[in-house]
């Protein structure tokens, strides 16, 4: 392509960066809400009652069995979720009969107050599901067609990593080095920085999420190689899944789950209960099955026991049986999703998403001012494209987080009894980004982010205040119930808000001081030429972009 | 000709740009996908059917990342397509003749 092998990868990334780089800084900014979208959805609910602390499992146990028997009758399978660090509620959901005409029914899970052992009445929102979801399942496409703008975002993103290791002269002893006040780093540095520390992630993360999609993306090859039988056959095999014994439909009384949890209790030797499986409920064929807390990448047979409900036998499971293949896969996949992650290592997997997209961001912000001083000198003003960039940047990197913002405040704000709230909820989010991709396009630049910066520190900052005027859910009453999932939430908010403050005045700032330095460097220039000095513009324009990726960071 | 020639301005360096960007879309599945019967094909008596379709499954992505940066590394964009259909063409052929090895054996 071009003279030698790297110019041509550094061609060849910055290209394959910029072309899907919103797409990709939009799956990674919500793929990270991901990683805590059980408690963004139980801080959407703000119905739900707060933390009760120092509840034996027994009793949580038994407050979920009298709703279900009350209420779900004739479902086969039940499902009861304790409350854990994640969701501080206790949740009981089942299937529902599919509707005619579809495959399967809706799941739905409903919330129990313990005080009463009623079901919790909430608004009706998607929570933080629809945020994870929007990252592989993209909002308003068919579900078809974003499995492959994401697959084809992923490839692209993939072959980024690659040749950004490739075009990268000294990766190992970055790798290694610490640049503390090591001078001012220019958006490359950055760029460079966030990439590299990160980078196993990068790679993880992106290769992971193709093989989500695996038989869908290399359909051509599956299908050449398995007909529809030997491809059900296959996925089991890849798939395995507990065994259990189907309805007989012949009545029975089940023990309390309570009971037959003691036994669980002695084969664990903890009290570690994460959810509980019931499969043919109140029939001879009863079995129940309890699930410890994912503490483990791979697969570890220990975390199950199943046992019969109605003689309270533990039945002896046959453990999964993975292939090495399997265990590859299922290893990547969980190392995606951070099911097993305790609460500090969801924290490092929420920063490290978040350095990806930084990452992307930055290797958007590279490409404007590598071209900037070039296109400023045009007569006409800077090429269409250039202005195109610099506008989806400043609308994606700064608008993004203002529309999920949105998402937030509308949850708060929209009626309670409007007809479909919770579709609502999504539209505001992206009627807001719209708006704020379009207004960079009538706003210069050095104008544009300061602003957005401004509006976006202002509505994370007040976020917190609306939801105490809204909600009793509030930092007042979340702090001395020790509700983190509450109160953690409020919290965070008032750190990006301080952060996006911070980036806003620093941009103003080093706007101020530029238009300084150029003044006085155009006075002092005749002395520079004499004493051979460089002129200090480079090291001003670098710190306005350490500043900006502060912001990035938070 | 000539008139298309000109037409479609196919001298102008966006062409190749093009063509390559085909090559590694088109031609970099098609060989990912060869690749992949090949790798099944080899692995099949090793690890069983399904795991060695799996395995090549799973390895079509690197591949399929080789071929592209591999298209856009070479001089010519001609060159990056006879590349590919060379390697594309050798495993197919090559998945074939290990296909009538294996018939024997079983049979």
């Amino acid at each position: 392509m071009k003279d030698n092998f790297r110019q041509s990868m550094k061609w060849f990334h910055t290209w394959v960066g910029l072309i899907v780089g919103w797409i990709l800084f939009f799956m990674f900014l919500t793929g990270t809400m991901g990683y805590f979208y059980q408690e963004i959805t139980r801080w959407m609910e703000p119905e739900r009652p707060f933390i009760e602390h120092n509840i034996s499992n027994e009793q949580l146990l038994d407050t979920a069995q009298a709703y279900l028997n009350k209420h779900a009758q004739g479902i086969d399978g039940w499902d009861i979720y304790l409350p854990n660090v994640r969701d501080q509620n206790l949740r009981v959901g089942w299937r529902h009969p599919a509707e005619p005409g579809k495959k399967r029914g809706k799941y739905k899970i409903k919330v129990l107050d313990i005080a009463t052992g009623d079901k919790v009445a909430s608004r009706a929102t998607d929570g933080g599901r629809l945020l994870y979801r929007m990252h592989y399942r993209l909002h308003y496409l068919s579900t078809d067609i974003s499995y492959w703008i994401v697959g084809f975002c992923s490839m692209l993103m993939l072959l980024a990593v690659i040749t950004g290791v490739v075009i990268h002269k000294k990766i190992f002893s970055d790798f290694f080095t610490f640049r503390a006040k090591k001078g001012l780093p220019g958006w490359l540095d950055i760029h460079n920085v966030l990439s590299v520390i990160a980078l196993p992630f990068h790679f993880m993360i992106t290769y992971s999420g193709l093989l989500f999609f695996l038989f869908t993306y290399m359909a051509l090859s599956t299908n050449l190689q398995t007909n529809d039988d030997e491809y059900r056959e296959m996925r089991k095999e890849i798939y395995p899944r507990t065994a259990h014994l189907e309805k007989a439909n012949q009545p029975a009384k089940m023990l309390d789950v309570s009971v037959l949890y003691q036994q669980t209790k002695t084969a664990w030797q903890d009290d570690d209960l994460s959810y509980v499986e019931m499969y043919a409920a109140n029939d001879i064929n009863a079995q129940v099955l309890f699930v410890r807390h994912e503490t483990d990448i791979t697969y570890n047979p220990a975390d199950e026991v199943m046992i019969n409900a109605v003689t309270g036998e533990v039945i002896a499971q046959q453990a999964k049986e993975y292939t090495g293949a399997g265990i590859i896969h299922n290893g990547f996949f969980s190392l995606h999703e951070g099911q097993f992650a305790g609460p500090l290592a969801r924290w490092i997997y929420f920063f490290t998403g978040l350095i990806g997209t930084a990452m992307i961001a930055s290797g958007l912000i590279l490409w404007t001012t590598k071209r900037k001083p070039q296109q400023m000198k045009k007569p006409n003003g800077p090429d269409f494209g250039y202005r195109l960039v610099e506008q989806l940047n400043i609308g994606t990197i700064v608008g993004l987080p203002i529309a999920i913002a949105m998402y937030f405040y509308a949850n708060r704000l929209l009626p309670l009894d409007m007809v479909d709230r919770a579709a609502w909820e999504a539209h505001v989010m992206f009627i807001s980004w719209a708006i704020l991709l379009i207004y960079p396009a009538f706003r210069p630049a050095a104008k544009a982010w300061p602003e957005q910066l401004t509006l976006a520190a202002l509505v994370y900052l007040t976020l917190p205040l609306v939801n105490a005027l809204t909600t009793d859910k509030h930092l007042a009453n979340s702090l001395p119930h020790q509700d983190w999932n509450f109160a953690g939430f409020d919290l965070t908010f008032l750190v990006v808000g301080c952060c996006f403050a911070f980036a806003a005045y620093k941009v103003k700032v080093l706007q101020a001081s530029k238009r300084f330095s150029k003044q006085s460097s155009k006075q002092s220039s005749k002395q520079r030429v004499q004493q051979n000095k460089p002129p200090v513009l480079a090291a001003s324009e670098s710190l306005l972009s350490l500043q900006q990726v502060n912001k990035e960071k938070c | 000709m000539p008139y298309l020639f000109n037409k479609f301005n196919l001298a102008s360096h966006r062409w190749p740009v093009f063509s390559r960007i085909l090559a590694a879309t088109i031609g970099g599945y098609a060989l990912a996908t060869a690749c992949s019967l090949f790798i099944s094909q080899l692995l099949l008596n090793v690890v069983g059917k399904y795991q060695a379709i799996h395995i090549g499954l799973m390895l079509t992505f690197i591949v399929y990342a080789c071929a592209a940066i591999w298209v856009f590394s070479v001089e010519s964009a001609s060159k990056a397509w006879l590349g590919l259909i060379k390697l594309t063409l050798f495993f197919t052929i090559t998945t074939w003749l290990l296909m009538q090895f294996t018939d024997v054996i079983r049979s």
